[in-house]
């Protein structure tokens, strides 16, 4: 359960309740003397949580400022010189942006404030140092009262809040923004109700003056309070047409607020408490050197942290490798039965085999290279027998000579194939019986060329008997006494697909 | 902020914390990796014994289609003395017995040395090398249908392949007085080798 220490500084004593959650553990108060810092000292060596401390002390001051829009650096000096300017002899000021300004130069409206008595809490901020108390900031109750007023629709709003160890508090928002607070001890004799009365007419007369309640505006009240001061007050304050009264019960805002308070009076410290506790303000009075013990208490925690999530981290990564592993572990165990199962299965085959010297895959590249070679070769019948059947209808012509052989440089006529050499045949010949009609003679040889192409040849005339052509040369062929006519053929041919 | 001493005194225990916790991180990280890269590696060799063992699987049964398919076929190589060395004596005296038997009018033949053959167009000979010895045979006929039973005798008396590779026919002339002698009416020229296949891991 998340642990807190929360700390009531007023004038004159300091109010210690340790948080554990929305329960308090402890409660303990401590006056302004030696033996209240001893004991405060003794607390909190027992106490190492976050501490929060929230100031409720009439000096305090607020003073409001339009400054030019700047960043980073120059923003900072900026500052510094409003609060050497403003606030030089306390450490615990700040500056809070209140709104920027929506014409001309589009300047920042400033609300610079601080703790100007610094005596009052550097006694225990000391103490707090010493005891190495990580203190997470110093806030003031005004500085935390923005978020009780923000239901309230109001341009001018006062909020009234009775703190029975430092007094009267009424801080004035405009537009639910902080402008400034005043605090007013109140004494034994007087009543919280008396009080209110009387300081109320004050306030009010102080806004006028200092023309932050504009002439003809209505001033909305919001008093915190229990049912019985409430009674009491709705009698004794005037009515006012310019003030209109809102009463908060504060057992009402505490339930609101899930605070476990019950509350016998309209002591609102509590509440204020309650709410640093659970919605801190980005900005505080305390330097980075007030809360250095609050830093390194983060940095531990972060660390802590860290480790934790580095060891969970760590521990699924490694659940996660582990259980992929696994995967390959069952798959690998999977592979090697299968692995055993299939050389089971070869050894068997390979065992059902006839004791041979020459492998299975050489009796079949030898036996495939034969038969391949078998078409490479010419069987004499293969080449004469078809040559035969076509002169067996040409009578006239008579062969003289036929050669024959293999070539792969062939081309590879359509539909025939490429992986055998072609068979490449020379034939010569001669016609008889046909005179001087060379016109019969060239058309008979055409014919028994013709029918050797139906067979499949690819044939190519090297020589015809008589070349009539317009490039050929014709001789009188009484004159030179050969009455043959010789002609020659090539003849390609391949397998057909 | 600047660190002091005070502060490091402050922050040792979660300083060791996060040490610490680095230290079992790596430890858990390293053993876990160290453990994926196991089974990871054990899964590889796994997964290559298995393709080794389908590869020795598809072997063994492409061996025994083969042995079905062609062994009786290379039985018949064998047989016929196409595997193995040249046996140019009982070609020879293959060839002397077709003499004898008087199919041609005559022939003469010369065989030259072996060397290895490169067919046209190429085939993958497998794991033998294809020897080739030329023989020549010139032959005196009296027609064309002698040539075809002297190959025919020749491949089915010879052992071995003689592979024809061409043949050339020519009519011997026939005019005037000398006219053929002893009935020779063609003379021819064939071209071819004997083929025989050595297997290159078989010792010489």
């Amino acid at each position: 359960m998340k642990q807190a220490l929360l700390l009531f500084l007023s004038a004159d004593r300091l109010h210690a309740q340790l948080m554990a959650g929305s329960e308090t553990v402890l409660q303990r108060d401590f006056t302004d003397t030696p033996e209240g810092r001893e004991s405060f000292a003794s607390v909190l060596q027992s106490t190492k949580c976050p501490a929060y401390l929230l100031t409720d002390m009439i000096e305090e001051d607020f003073r409001h400022e339009i400054v030019p829009h700047l960043m980073g650096s120059s923003r900072d000096a900026l500052f510094q010189r409003k609060f050497d300017q403003f606030y030089r002899g306390t450490p615990f000021r700040k500056a809070t942006l209140l709104q920027r300004q929506k014409t001309g130069r589009r300047d920042d409206d400033m609300l610079f404030s601080a703790l100007t008595n610094p005596g009052l809490i550097l006694p225990w901020l000391n103490i707090m140092q010493a005891q190495q108390t990580p203190l997470a900031g110093i806030y003031s109750v005004p500085q935390i009262s923005e978020p009780l007023v923000k239901d309230l629709a109001s341009k001018h709003l006062l909020l009234i809040s009775w703190e029975k160890f430092s007094g009267l508090r009424q801080t004035y928002f405009s537009d639910h923004r902080l402008q400034i607070s005043r605090l007013t001890p109140v004494h034994a004799e007087l009543t919280f109700q008396d009080a209110v009365v009387n300081e109320l007419g004050r306030t009010y007369q102080y806004l006028k003056s200092l023309s932050l309640l504009p002439s003809g505006q209505t001033l909305d009240v919001r008093i915190l309070c229990n049912t019985d001061d409430r009674n009491e007050l709705q009698n004794k304050l005037p009515d006012d047409r310019d003030v209109l009264y809102d009463f908060a019960d504060i057992n009402e805002v505490g339930k609101k607020l899930k605070l476990k308070y019950r509350f016998t009076d309209s002591d609102a410290s509590q509440i204020f408490l309650h709410q640093l506790a659970t919605s801190r303000p980005n900005t505080n009075y305390a330097s980075s050197e007030h809360t250095r013990y609050y830093t390194l208490w983060q940095l531990r925690r972060a660390l802590f942290w860290t480790s934790g999530a580095l060891l969970v981290a760590s521990i699924f990564w490694a659940f996660t490798t582990v259980w992929q592993s696994g995967v390959n572990s069952s798959a690998a165990n999977e592979l090697t039965a299968q692995a055993q199962r299939m050389s089971q299965q070869a050894r068997h085959i390979t065992q059902s085999f006839p004791v041979t010297d020459t492998p299975a895959a050489d009796m079949k590249s030898s036996v495939s290279v034969m038969r391949k070679l078998d078409q490479y070769g010419s069987a004499p019948q293969t080449i004469l027998d078809p040559i035969s059947a076509v002169l067996d209808h040409f009578t006239q012509i008579g062969i003289n000579e036929l050669d024959w052989h293999e070539s792969a440089a062939e081309p590879v006529a359509a539909n025939t194939r490429a992986d055998v050499p072609a068979q490449v045949i020379l034939l010569k010949g001669d016609m008889q019986g046909f005179g001087d009609d060379f016109r019969a003679a060239l058309s008979y040889l055409d014919r028994f060329r013709l029918d050797l192409e139906k067979r499949g040849y690819q044939i190519t005339v090297l020589t015809k008997p008589l070349d009539v052509s317009p490039t050929g040369s014709i001789v009188n062929q009484n004159e030179t006494g050969d009455n043959k006519l010789a002609f020659s053929f090539q003849l390609v041919w391949r397998p057909a697909t | 902020m600047k660190f002091s001493n005070t502060d490091f005194q402050l922050m040792r225990w979660s300083l060791a914390a996060i040490g610490v916790s680095v230290l079992i991180s790596g430890a858990i990280l390293y053993s876990s990796i160290k453990y994926a890269d196991y089974t990871l590696k054990n899964r590889r060799i796994a997964q290559s014994q298995m393709n080794n063992a389908r590869n020795s699987l598809a072997m063994a049964r492409q061996d025994r289609d083969n042995l079905s398919d062609y062994s009786k076929e290379y039985d018949k190589l064998e047989a016929n003395e196409i595997v193995g060395d040249d046996h140019r004596l009982d070609w020879m005296e293959g060839l002397e017995k077709l003499r004898r038997q008087n199919l041609v009018i005559d022939f003469r033949y010369n065989i030259a040395p072996q060397k290895v053959y490169a067919p046209q167009p190429a085939l993958d000979s497998g794991n033998f090398v294809i020897h080739y010895s030329e023989m020549k045979l010139q032959f005196d006929l009296l027609h064309e249908g002698q040539l075809l039973d002297f190959f025919s005798a020749l491949n089915r008396k010879i052992k071995g392949h003689y592979q024809l590779d061409g043949c050339k026919l020519q009519r011997v002339a026939t005019d005037g007085e000398s006219g053929p002698a002893a009935g020779k009416n063609i003379k021819a020229e064939c071209s071819g080798g004997w083929i025989t296949l050595k297997n290159r891991n078989a010792r010489s």
